[in-house]
């Protein structure tokens, strides 16, 4: 039984699963998914796709060069069946699991340092150029406040200084009559 | 309440499907990279004998498009279209291939054979006989 990985997104491909296509030149491309290879028939660049593996180990996202990584290979001679190497094989399959699993956290740890501390100095410099922009802003102020509406009703109106514009203090319609 | 269908959607791109068949390949990226842009194979594939299947008899072939041309006008005016500019852009980097992707499943391969794992099956299989 022989366990392949995925052209597109370097997934394994377990016996009865997923689809295969062979091209005219004999090259076997296994796909995991029809989503893979329905991306394999548009052309497109694995490494240019953020979710296949192949993107993030090209963009430094995991580890690449481990002493870990490099445990599973393609063997093409078949190992002569022996109980104590597959019960050591099993042993220490788990124990460079065990390993890869803390060196990847540690890299993982590493990178959002790095992220985190490019983030601060990001929004460091926002702040500063928020801070020393042209435009400021000023709080806003309510217009027509009641206070003043009260203020305009306390003027008293002397009956002496009655307009004349306005004949009867515009009560009445007609001419006015002494 | 869905989304109401948006119109102009069609791109006037007629036979997706049938530019898409296997039938209709063509050189992939790899392909073209790894044995055609050899200059020995390059020379082979321009100066191609008289073929009455292919376009322009075959005379007429741009190697990193793989495609073939009525006329050598034709020829060069793609020479200096876009579209090949592009694809001249695209053969620099690396080519993608299948030992890429296995890499990046952190699949090795066995290249010769001195490593000490496959060094010991022999003696192993002899104590055995």
């Amino acid at each position: 039984m022989r366990i392949e990985k995925c052209y597109f997104c370097s997934k394994s491909v377990y016996p009865g699963h997923g689809s295969a296509f062979v091209r005219n030149d004999a090259k076997v491309f296994r796909f995991c998914t029809s989503k893979c290879h329905k991306n394999f028939k548009m052309k497109r660049n694995p490494r240019k796709v953020r979710w296949t593996k192949a993107f993030r180990k090209a963009a430094g996202k995991e580890m690449t060069i481990d002493s870990t990584v490099e445990f599973e290979k393609r063997r093409n001679v078949p190992v002569r069946y022996d109980r104590e190497l597959v019960a050591t094989t099993v042993k220490a399959m788990k124990r460079v699991a065990e390993i890869k699993q803390r060196r990847e956290h540690a890299f993982w740890k590493n990178r959002m340092l790095a992220s985190k501390e490019k983030l601060r100095t990001h929004r460091k410099k926002k702040l500063e150029a928020a801070k020393n922009a042209s435009v400021k802003l000023s709080e806003p102020v309510a217009i027509g406040s009641p206070e003043k509406e009260k203020l305009r009703e306390k003027i008293k109106v002397s009956a002496k200084s009655r307009s004349a514009l306005i004949p009867g203090e515009g009560r009445s319609m007609g001419m006015e009559i002494d | 309440m869905g989304r109401v269908r948006r119109s102009r959607t069609h791109h006037a791109i007629r036979d997706v499907h049938r530019a898409a068949r296997t039938r209709a390949r063509t050189r992939d990226l790899d392909q073209i990279q790894l044995i055609d842009l050899d200059p020995k194979n390059r020379a082979k594939l321009e100066a191609q004998p008289l073929d009455f299947e292919k376009p322009g008899l075959a005379q007429h072939y741009c190697v990193e498009c793989a495609k073939y041309y009525e006329s050598d006008a034709a020829l060069h005016s793609h020479w200096k279209s876009k579209v090949h500019k592009r694809r001249c852009k695209e053969l620099k980097q690396p080519a993608y291939t299948i030992e890429e992707s296995e890499r990046a499943a952190g699949l090795g391969r066995e290249g010769k054979r001195t490593s000490a794992v496959v060094a010991s099956i022999p003696t192993a299989m002899q104590q055995d006989l």
